[in-house]
């Protein structure tokens, strides 16, 4: 049993069964195509359909009956092979035109083997298209599949943009023949060796052309080579876009579907990602969004390098189109929302202050030293600005170093201690409630001053820039001396003379005076030690300076440098 | 070289010279041009002769013109132009004359 399709050929009417119509369709394309760069091609073409409806008509005995297999391949006996028809333009041609491409370059097109498929015949197809064969395809796309998944959305953009090869040229197409229906015949009747030495034979035939019409050749080449090269740039292009497109789309995936899946299924220790968050989106749909805003433009990348290396992919729709733009935009401005979000997170900064006098036992001198967190050794979670750490009462509290304190002069004889705790917020009563929920502890023991270097609050108010900022107001007169362990936690307002930088301050003693400045009491006077060098031997690069003074007021000076050789003795 | 396409360019290159005798007395469409060289051998399949008219008319040597047929669709019954005349009156002497050069060159090979 066979459909019939019913044709108009010349004005006549036919029946004619599906795969003869199909033969006589591909016959006709065949024709066509060998016609290219004719003149009047439509024109033959019809000449030659009203010949072929003519011969259909007189082998039919009545006007019911179909059209079959059999009758078109006896009128294409009669008419001839797409061939036959080109022999003559040569004989006519004033100018020995090309022959058409068409009938010996092979042009492969990727289709999806229906007829070798375990799932859609994608590997297959992939395989003939790239000449290897299907089982290392396939083995790859598993291999990729299992370790990024990648595999599988490339199984299915592949599914869906290859065409499956249906028809016999499609399958001749596919496995990389030239389609014309001399080559289906052929195929079938005269092998592989015909088909070598008709390739060979025209290759005569263009060498000879192009020897006898000179210089129209040696463009023509010329043309050629340079269209080659130009395919080879193109398909290069293709498939650096490619990589890039697929390993960003990899990429993205693999990191976004992660963090999102973690979220969802909340992993241990990944929470930290919520810390960050502040805009109360929830992180799955931010990493959606994220991976639509950034993997969509990839996609296109990728699409349009597989485009470019491959002929006859099918388009994926405008609806598709418009569907990933329209989506594209929403998630562009998406993530534009939660980043204004984010940023009004830090708009406003509260504080809160605790003032507090320092009693000192001796007014005279005030050890100062930093604490370390020997309570939260347990960090499981580091980030450049803020640990998680858990407490005693196994509570997850985020905890940072952000503490800086500097020294000032007391207006009365009072030593005092000046702690502002400070974060951001969206508004300012969020901020001072954040602010407020930072703990943070110091002590004072005899006259030594001891100060958390670390500042922690609960997991629930996030980290939103929380620090704290000392100021130690003492009277004047009082010495300070600072531990090693402060270093790190000095702040540029403290005023010093001289002024050493932070890591020599913590060798040396300092007393306040009356002008708001520490000033060193235990510092040598360095300067001076340079001036007054009576011996010295020198040698470096500018030459030799020798000065020697014994203690009976002899003196010896030589000097050797680019002037020359000068001494002086006394 | 192939043998069979030695052939067909032999036949063919005088197949443009045979299209024109057939029309020199009367015109005739497609199938008609077809069937007398069919009988003389001088055509083995169809399709080459479609380009060939088509070009011929093209460059003015040929003329058609539409009638109605009794047993279908309507035929191109081509004719002879006054250039195409001239042309035939041309190639029919070169033909003699390549025929008889032909016959001396063949049959002087055969006496040796």
């Amino acid at each position: 049993m066979n459909k019939t399709i019913n044709i108009n050929l010349a004005g006549t009417f036919f029946h004619i069964d599906e795969d003869a119509y199909l033969k006589l369709q591909g016959y006709l394309d065949a024709i066509r195509r060998s016609f290219s760069d004719t003149q009047g091609r439509d024109e033959i073409i019809s000449d030659i359909e009203a010949r072929i409806a003519e011969l259909f008509t007189e082998k039919m005995e009545n006007d019911r009956q179909v059209i079959s297999t059999k009758e078109v391949d006896a009128v294409i006996a009669v008419m001839g092979q797409p061939e036959d028809y080109l022999v003559d333009e040569e004989i006519f041609d004033d100018e020995p035109k090309k022959r058409t491409k068409s009938s010996t370059a092979s042009s492969k097109k990727l289709y999806r083997d229906m007829d070798d498929k375990y799932i859609g015949g994608v590997c297959s197809g992939l395989g003939y298209y790239l000449g290897i064969d299907a089982v290392w395809v396939r083995l790859l796309f598993i291999l990729f599949t299992i370790f990024s998944g990648f595999g599988l959305i490339a199984y299915i953009l592949f599914w869906i943009l290859a065409p499956e090869a249906s028809t016999t040229s499609q399958k001749i197409a596919m496995t990389g023949d030239p389609v014309n229906i001399s080559n289906i015949e052929k195929k079938v009747k005269e092998g592989f060796d015909n088909v070598a030495e008709k390739v060979k034979d025209v290759d005569y035939e263009k060498i000879g052309n192009n020897v006898k019409s000179g210089s129209k050749g040696f463009f023509d080449t010329l043309g050629d080579i340079i269209v080659f090269f130009f395919k080879i740039i193109a398909k290069f292009i293709g498939i650096i876009l490619l990589i890039t497109g697929a390993a960003t789309l990899i990429g993205l995936f693999v990191g976004l579907f992660t963090v999102g899946i973690a979220d969802i299924i909340h992993i241990p220790g990944i929470d930290f990602v919520d810390i960050f968050n502040t805009s109360g989106t929830p992180i799955w749909l931010a990493s959606l969004i994220t991976f639509f805003a950034v993997g969509i433009p990839f996609f296109f990348l990728f699409y349009l390098g597989l485009k470019i290396l491959v002929n006859n992919l099918k388009s994926i729709g405008n609806i598709a189109k418009f569907s990933l733009l329209g989506l594209w935009l929403m998630s562009v401005v998406g993530l534009f929302i939660m980043g204004v979000r984010q940023a009004s997170e830090h708009a406003y900064t509260g504080s809160t202050v605790v003032k507090e006098e320092l009693y000192l036992a001796d007014q005279d001198t005030l050890h100062i030293k930093m604490n370390d967190s020997n309570n939260y050794s347990d960090h499981y979670y580091r980030d450049s600005r803020f640990d998680i750490v858990v407490d005693r009462n196994d509570n997850e509290r985020i905890y940072s170093e952000d503490v800086i304190f500097n020294i000032r002069q007391s207006e009365d004889s009072l030593a005092y201690i000046n702690i502002r705790k400070e974060a951001d917020g969206r508004n300012f009563k969020s901020a001072r409630n954040r602010a407020e929920n930072i703990e943070y502890n110091y002590e004072l023991k005899d006259n030594t001053l001891i100060l958390d270097d670390f500042l922690t609050t609960p997991l629930e108010n996030k980290f939103r820039d929380q620090e704290i900022r000392i100021s130690i107001y003492v009277p004047e007169g009082t010495v300070i001396v600072f531990d090693d362990s402060t270093y790190s936690g000095i702040g540029r307002s403290t005023n010093y003379e001289p002024n050493y930088s932070r890591s020599s301050i913590i060798n040396h003693k300092w007393k306040m005076n009356d002008d708001n400045e520490l000033h060193c009491i235990d510092c040598e006077d360095e300067d001076d030690s340079e001036e007054d060098e009576t011996n010295r031997v020198l040698i470096d690069e500018e030459g030799i300076d020798i000065k020697v003074e014994d203690k009976d007021g002899d003196k010896l000076e030589m000097k050797l440098d680019e002037n020359g050789l000068k001494i002086e003795t006394t | 070289m192939n043998i069979e396409n030695t052939k067909a360019q032999m036949r063919k290159g005088v197949l443009e010279y045979c299209i024109l005798s057939i029309l020199k007395d009367e015109d005739k469409y497609a199938s008609e041009i077809l069937n007398t060289l069919k009988d003389a051998k001088m055509l083995v399949v169809e399709g080459t002769i479609y380009p060939l008219l088509t070009r011929l008319k093209n460059t003015g040597l040929l003329n058609y013109r539409w009638e109605e047929s009794t047993s279908g669709p309507p035929r191109k019954y081509y004719q002879l132009t006054e250039t195409g005349k001239i042309f035939l009156k041309e190639l029919t002497t070169t033909w003699d004359e390549l025929k008889n050069a032909v016959n001396i060159v063949t049959s002087q090979k055969q006496e040796k």
